[in-house]
C-alpha cells in the first residue's frame, strides 16, 4: 500500500514552516561493497534485453564521487552447472550477454578482496503496459502533469512490480504489490513537476518477488524520506546478497531476474 | 480466581464496619460547590485544625469524614476561594453542603492547585500534578491558543517528540502508554492538525490532574499514565456564556440550568478556520478541526445526581479533490452518583468511546475507514470508613471492537478489490480495591491490587502458523520474514482465542518529617492490553490500536518513585526521581508495512523498555508573580534483541534511545499581575536535541542514492529552546458590568528561534550532491485572542 503510505510525506508539508540546508558533521561507517545485479529480459523487444552487475561502494554521505570496483570476479552460475562469465565493460559495470530460462535457479558469485559473495535467484515475469493517462490539473498546486501507466494484473496469484518512469526531467521509481488489486487493471504513477508536452517518458514494468518488493519498498522510502514526526526509523536495507567468506562484512544491493516491459510516451 | 477476589473484599469490608461499631463515630459530609454556578468543585480541603486532619472533595465534589463525638472546627478552603469555618457539634451524623465565593481578585490571579498543601503533604500520593484550567489559560501558546497538554509540556517528567509531534510521553513512556479519560470516558487520540492542538476545549474543563507514577488502583489499561479530566457540569443557576475568538480557532461555550438549582446543561463548540495552514496553495485545499463538549447534569436528590455527557471531534483534511480525510473521537457517558450511606460514595458509569478514521484518494479511486470502538462499564465507591481509612474498590468491564480498515473501490473504473481486514474482538475487565490508611500521625500508606484480566474474542481470518511463530528469521540473510500461515480460522466471538490475567500491585508511603515537610516512596505495577501499532516518530492519525492475543503479549510495567516534598513560606518544592521498566514493548522489523495489514504480527518483534530520572519542581503558589522552574535529567530507551542467538533482533539487539528522549529538559513558567488591568506571562524551555538517526554513507543502486545508516537514534537535533510571552488586558469597565472581556496579546518563540523538528536528506538534482535539511515549524508568532464571558 504504498499509495496510503506517500500520504505522509504529503501531510508533512502542510507541517513545513521553514527548511533549511544545514553543515551537519556525519559519522562514517567504512565502505561496503554494493552489488546491483539485474538481469533483465524483454520479451516484447528482446534487443533491450540487458544482464549487467554494477559493483561500486558506499562512500561518505556527503562525497559526490560513487566509487566504483574494477577489479573483482563476476559470474553467474546456471543450475545445470554452466558458468557465464561478467566481463568489466565501464562505470563499475560487468556484463554478458545472459539470456535467463524461466524456472531456473542462477546463483551470483563475485569475488572481491579475496572474499565470495554469493546470491541465488530466478527470473520473475512482468505484465505489459497497455496505456499511459494523461491529467493536467494534478499535484498539490492543481497544475502539474501526472501520468498512470495502466497494466493488467494476473489473477489469482502474487504479483509484485518494480515500476519505472525515465524522463531528462526526472524519474519515478515505485515498487507496486498488486495485494489490493489482484487481477485488475493497475496503474504506476508518474509525477514530475517541470514535465512538459513533448517530453518524452519511458516506462519500465519489471516482475520482482515478494522479498524484493520489500527491499525496493524500503529503499524507495529511505532513498526521500519525508522529514517531519512522520519519519519511520531509517536502517541500512539489507538485500538478497551474502558474503559468504565474512558474513559481518555483508555487502548491500540485490540480484534479480526480471522479465521487463516498457512503454514510450509523449507528453500531450 | 476474581471470586475469591470479591470475597475477600467483603470479608474486608464486614471486618471494618465492625471495627467502626467499637468506638462511637459520626460522619460529616456534603458536596462542596462554587456559589455563583453551583458547579461542584473538585480538591476541597477539610481541615479540621484540632485534630491535625482533613480530608477533600472527591472528582463528584463530595466529601465525607467520620470522627469521634465532639465539637470541631472545620476549614473549607480552595485556592482561589474564600475560606469558610464552621463548627460543627458531631453527636450525630450531619450534612453540610457548603457553597465556596470565588476571593475577588481571583479572575486576574492566577490560580494554581497546591499540591502541596498541608494536607498534601501527609498523603501518600505522589507523582501527580494538578494544573488548574486558570492557569493553563495564562501561559503563553503558539497561536495564542490555550491548550491543555502544551500546558502540561512545562511540567517535569512530561515531554513530546517534538513540535507539531502528536500526543505526550510522560516518564520516558510512549504517547500510547497515557490513559487518557475526559469526564471518565477514553479518548484514544489526543491532538488536532497532527499535534498542533490538543482535544480539549478548555472552557468546558474544570480539572485535570496527571498521574505520573503512583497510580492508584482504581485506573488501568494503560501502564504510562492518566491523565484524568472533568469537564464542567454547567451552571445551575443563571444561563452564562464563555468564548474566545482568535486568529486559528474560535469557541462558545454555554450553559445554563434547565430546572433552577437541579439540573443544568453545558454546551460548547470549537472550530478552527479553514484554509489555515495553506497559504501557499491557493487552490481547494482545506485543513480545519472542530469539536463539540455537552453535558447535562441533574441532582435527582441529596442521595443521587445523573450525568450524561458528550464529546465529538473531527478533523478533515482535503487537498484539492484528490484526497480527503476526515478523523476524530466521539464519546457518550451516562453517570448515576449514588450515596449509600453518608460515608458510601459511588458511581456507576456506562461509557461509549470510539475513534475513527476515514480517507478517500480519489485519485486512486478507493476509501479506507478504520477504528476502534469500546463499551465500558465502571462501577466505583469511595468508602470513607474513617478520618484515617478510605477505601476505593470498583469493577470495571471494557469490551471492544477493533477495525483495522476496510477498503472499498469509490468508482467504477477504479483498480482496487474491496476488502475488509478481519475485526477483532476483546474484552478487558478488571476489579480493584485501593486503602488509604493513616498509620500513624507520621506514616500514611495507600495500598491497592488491581486484577485485570483480557480475553481476545473469536473472529474470522485468524492465521496459525507453524509453531505458533509467524515472523522468521532468515539466518543466511540476516534479515526477518512473514512466516506463511498455516491455516486460516473462522473462530465464533463467543469463543476465547486468548487470554491474560494479571495482578497488579500499587502502593504508596508518605512520612512527613515535619509539618513542612515529607518523603514518599511508591511502587506500581500496571497492564496494557491494547498496542499502538506505529512505527512512527510520534503516533499519526493512521495508526490503528491491535488488542494482545496469540501472538501479542500485553505490555507491562513496572515503576518504582521516591521523592521529597517541601513547603516553604509562599514557596513549595518537589524532587522525585523514579526507575521504570516495560516488557513486551512492541517493535517493528525495517521493512514493515503497518497501513491495511491484515497480518501485523508477521512485522513485529516484542522487546522491552526502560526509563529512569531526576525531577525537580520549584513553584511559587501565591502573590502577585507566581510560576514555576521545572528540570528533568533522565532517559528513555528501548532494545528488541533477537529470539535466538542468531537472531539479530531490531537495531542489532542494542538499546537505542526512544525518540522522545531528552537528557536536560528546563521549563520555567510565570506569570505578573501588574495591576488589576494587566497581567504578563512568559515561559522558558530548554531541552537537548531529540535523538535521530543520520546517514554514515550513500551508495547508487538503480541510479537512486541511498543512505546507510548508523545505529537507531544515536545522534542528536540540536538543543531546543525558546521563550514565549505574554499579556493580557482587562479593560477596568468591566467592572459592575455583565459583558467581561480580555485580550489575550501573546508571541511565541519571541527570538525567532529555527528549532529543528528534523533533519531529512536529499538529493539536490541541481547541483548533483546531497544535503542535509532542517525543518523548523514555529519561528517567532505572534498572536491576539479575545476573550469574553456574560
Amino acid at each position: 500500500m504504498k499509495t496510503l503510505k506517500s500520504i505522509l510525506p504529503i501531510l508533512a508539508i502542510f507541517l513545513t514552516s521553514c527548511e533549511e540546508v544545514i553543515d551537519l558533521d556525519l559519522n562514517e561507517a567504512p565502505p561496503k561493497l554494493v552489488i546491483e545485479a539485474s538481469i533483465n529480459t524483454a520479451p516484447a523487444d528482446p534487443d533491450s534485453s540487458q544482464a549487467f552487475v554494477r559493483l561500486t561502494t558506499t562512500t561518505p554521505f556527503f562525497n559526490t564521487e560513487i566509487p566504483v570496483v574494477t577489479d573483482a570476479q563476476v559470474t553467474v552460475t546456471h543450475e545445470n552447472g554452466t558458468v557465464i562469465l561478467f566481463a568489466y565493460s565501464e562505470n563499475g559495470y560487468y556484463i554478458s550477454d545472459l539470456n535467463p530460462e524461466p524456472n531456473i535457479v542462477y546463483t551470483l558469485e563475485v569475488i572481491y578482496q579475496n572474499e565470495v559473495y554469493t546470491a541465488s535467484t530466478r527470473l520473475v515475469s512482468s505484465s505489459p503496459i497497455e496505456f499511459v493517462e494523461q491529467k493536467d490539473d494534478a499535484g498539490f498546486s492543481g497544475e502539474d502533469i501526472e501520468l498512470k501507466a495502466f497494466f493488467s494484473d494476473p489473477g489469482g496469484e502474487e504479483n509484485y512490480y518494480f515500476f519505472e518512469g525515465i524522463s531528462e526531467k526526472g524519474n519515478s521509481y515505485d515498487a507496486i504489490s498488486d495485494e489490493f488489486f489482484n487481477g485488475n487493471l493497475i496503474f504506476g504513477y508518474y509525477l514530475v513537476e517541470d514535465i512538459e508536452p513533448g517530453d518524452n517518458v519511458r516506462f519500465n514494468l519489471y516482475g520482482i518477488n515478494d522479498q524484493n518488493y520489500n527491499f525496493i519498498f524500503t529503499l524507495l522510502q529511505q532513498g526521500d524520506a519525508p522529514a517531519g514526526p512522520f519519519e519511520t526509523q531509517p536502517a541500512t536495507v539489507r538485500g538478497n546478497i551474502v558474503n559468504q567468506t565474512n558474513s559481518e562484512n555483508f555487502p548491500l544491493g540485490y540480484f534479480r531476474i526480471s522479465e521487463v516491459y516498457t512503454f514510450s510516451y509523449t507528453v500531450q | 480466581m476474581k471470586k475469591k477476589y470479591l470475597i475477600a473484599i467483603i470479608l474486608c469490608l464486614l471486618v471494618f464496619d465492625n471495627l467502626i461499631a467499637q468506638t462511637k463515630k459520626f460522619t460529616l459530609s456534603g458536596t462542596v460547590t462554587e456559589a455563583a454556578s453551583d458547579e461542584t468543585l473538585i480538591g476541597v480541603n477539610i481541615l479540621i485544625p484540632s485534630l491535625k486532619t482533613g480530608t477533600i472533595t472527591n472528582e463528584y465534589g463530595f466529601y465525607s469524614i467520620s470522627l469521634e463525638e465532639g465539637t470541631y472546627e472545620f476549614i473549607f478552603s480552595s485556592l482561589g476561594f474564600e475560606e469558610v469555618t464552621k463548627t460543627i457539634d458531631l453527636n450525630q451524623n450531619v450534612r453540610l453542603d457548603i457553597a465556596l465565593n470565588e476571593t475577588t481578585e481571583s479572575l486576574d490571579e492566577v490560580v494554581i492547585k497546591q499540591d502541596v498543601e498541608g494536607l498534601n503533604i501527609r498523603k501518600p500520593q505522589m507523582s501527580v500534578n494538578a494544573l488548574s484550567i486558570n492557569t493553563i489559560k495564562r501561559m503563553p501558546v503558539v497561536l495564542g491558543e490555550t491548550d491543555v497538554i502544551k500546558s502540561m509540556l512545562l511540567l517535569p517528567g512530561v515531554t513530546s517528540a517534538g513540535e507539531g509531534a502528536s500526543g505526550f510521553n510522560v516518564r520516558g513512556g510512549g504517547a500510547d502508554q497515557n490513559l487518557i479519560l475526559l469526564d471518565e470516558a477514553t479518548l484514544y487520540n489526543s491532538s488536532h492538525l497532527f499535534g498542533f492542538f490538543s482535544v480539549f476545549n478548555p472552557d468546558a474543563i474544570k480539572d485535570l490532574k496527571l498521574y505520573k507514577g503512583g497510580i492508584p488502583a482504581r485506573y488501568g489499561g494503560r501502564i504510562s499514565s492518566v491523565l484524568d479530566i472533568y469537564q464542567k457540569d454547567g451552571n445551575r443557576n443563571e444561563y452564562k456564556a464563555t468564548g474566545g475568538i482568535g486568529l486559528v480557532a474560535s469557541r462558545l461555550l454555554v450553559e445554563g440550568p434547565i430546572v433552577k438549582e437541579k439540573g443544568s446543561f453545558l454546551l460548547g463548540g470549537r472550530s478552527s478556520y479553514a484554509h489555515l495552514f495553506l497559504p501557499l496553495f491557493d487552490n481547494d485545499n482545506i485543513a480545519y478541526f472542530y469539536d463539540l463538549n455537552t453535558k447535562l447534569s441533574y441532582k435527582l436528590n441529596d442521595n443521587n445526581n445523573i450525568y450524561l455527557s458528550g464529546y465529538f471531534g473531527r478533523d478533515v483534511f482535503e487537498i484539492s479533490d484528490s484526497f480527503s480525510n476526515t478523523f476524530g473521537n466521539t464519546t457518550l457517558n451516562l453517570r448515576w452518583n449514588h450515596l449509600f450511606s453518608d460515608n458510601l460514595f459511588s458511581n456507576l458509569s456506562a461509557i461509549y468511546s470510539d475513534y475513527y478514521y476515514g480517507l478517500t484518494l480519489s485519485f486512486v479511486g478507493f476509501d479506507f475507514d478504520s477504528g476502534i470502538r469500546n463499551f465500558n462499564l465502571k462501577y466505583d465507591f469511595k468508602h470513607y470508613i474513617s478520618d484515617g481509612l478510605q477505601l476505593n474498590y470498583g469493577l470495571n468491564s471494557i469490551y471492544y471492537k477493533f477495525n483495522p480498515g476496510e477498503i472499498n473501490p469509490t468508482t467504477e473504473t477504479s483498480g482496487i478489490n474491496p476488502q475488509k481486514l478481519d475485526d477483532k474482538y476483546a474484552f478487558e475487565n478488571a476489579a480493584y480495591l485501593d486503602a488509604e490508611i493513616q498509620i500513624t500521625d507520621k506514616i500514611a500508606i495507600q495500598a491497592g491490587l488491581r486484577f485485570s484480566t483480557f480475553n481476545r474474542l473469536g473472529q474470522t481470518g485468524f492465521l496459525e502458523y507453524e509453531n505458533d511463530n509467524p515472523i522468521l528469521f532468515n539466518e543466511n540473510l540476516s534479515i526477518y520474514e512473514k512466516a506463511t500461515p498455516l491455516d486460516t480460522l473462522s473462530i465464533s466471538r463467543g469463543k476465547t482465542i486468548a487470554s491474560f490475567a494479571n495482578l497488579e500491585p500499587r502502593f504508596s508511603i508518605a512520612y512527613e518529617l515535619n509539618e513542612k515537610s515529607s518523603i514518599k516512596a511508591s511502587y506500581n505495577r500496571t497492564s496494557q492490553y491494547i498496542h499502538l501499532i506505529s512505527n512512527t516518530t510520534s503516533p499519526t492519525p493512521f495508526d490503528v490500536y491491535a488488542p494482545s492475543g496469540k501472538y501479542i503479549e500485553p505490555q507491562l510495567a513496572d515503576q518504582v518513585a521516591a521523592g521529597y516534598f517541601r513547603n516553604f513560606d509562599k514557596y513549595s518544592l518537589e524532587v522525585e526521581t523514579f526507575y521504570k521498566e516495560v516488557k513486551n514493548r512492541l517493535d517493528y522489523v525495517d521493512d514493515a508495512n503497518l497501513i491495511a495489514n491484515n497480518a501485523i504480527e508477521q512485522v513485529l518483534l516484542s522487546g522491552e523498555a526502560r526509563a529512569y530520572g531526576l525531577e525537580v519542581l520549584f513553584r511559587k503558589n501565591t502573590g502577585k508573580l507566581q510560576g514555576w522552574i521545572a528540570y528533568t535529567l533522565s532517559k528513555s530507551e528501548q532494545r528488541t534483541p533477537g529470539r535466538t542467538p542468531q537472531e539479530i533482533g531490531i537495531n542489532n539487539g542494542d538499546w537505542y534511545n526512544s525518540a522522545w528522549d531528552k537528557t536536560h529538559d528546563i521549563s520555567i513558567t510565570g506569570s505578573y499581575e501588574l495591576n488589576p488591568k494587566w497581567t504578563f506571562g512568559a515561559n522558558f524551555i530548554f531541552q537537548t536535541g531529540q535523538p535521530a538517526t543520520f546517514p554514515d554513507g550513500q551508495y547508487e543502486y538503480n541510479g537512486i542514492v541511498v543512505p546507510t545508516f548508523e545505529a537507531r537514534n544515536s545522534s542528536r537535533l540540536q538543543a531546543f529552546h525558546h521563550l514565549d510571552l505574554s499579556a493580557t488586558l482587562t479593560p477596568s469597565k468591566n467592572k459592575n458590568r455583565n459583558w467581561q472581556g480580555e485580550w489575550v496579546f501573546s508571541i511565541y518563540n519571541v527570538y525567532n528561534r529555527m528549532n529543528a523538528a528534523s533533519v531529512s536528506f536529499r538529493e539536490n538534482t541541481d547541483i548533483g550532491r546531497n544535503e542535509a535539511v532542517k525543518l523548523s515549524i514555529f519561528g517567532i508568532i505572534p498572536a491576539v485572542t479575545y476573550n469574553f464571558k456574560f
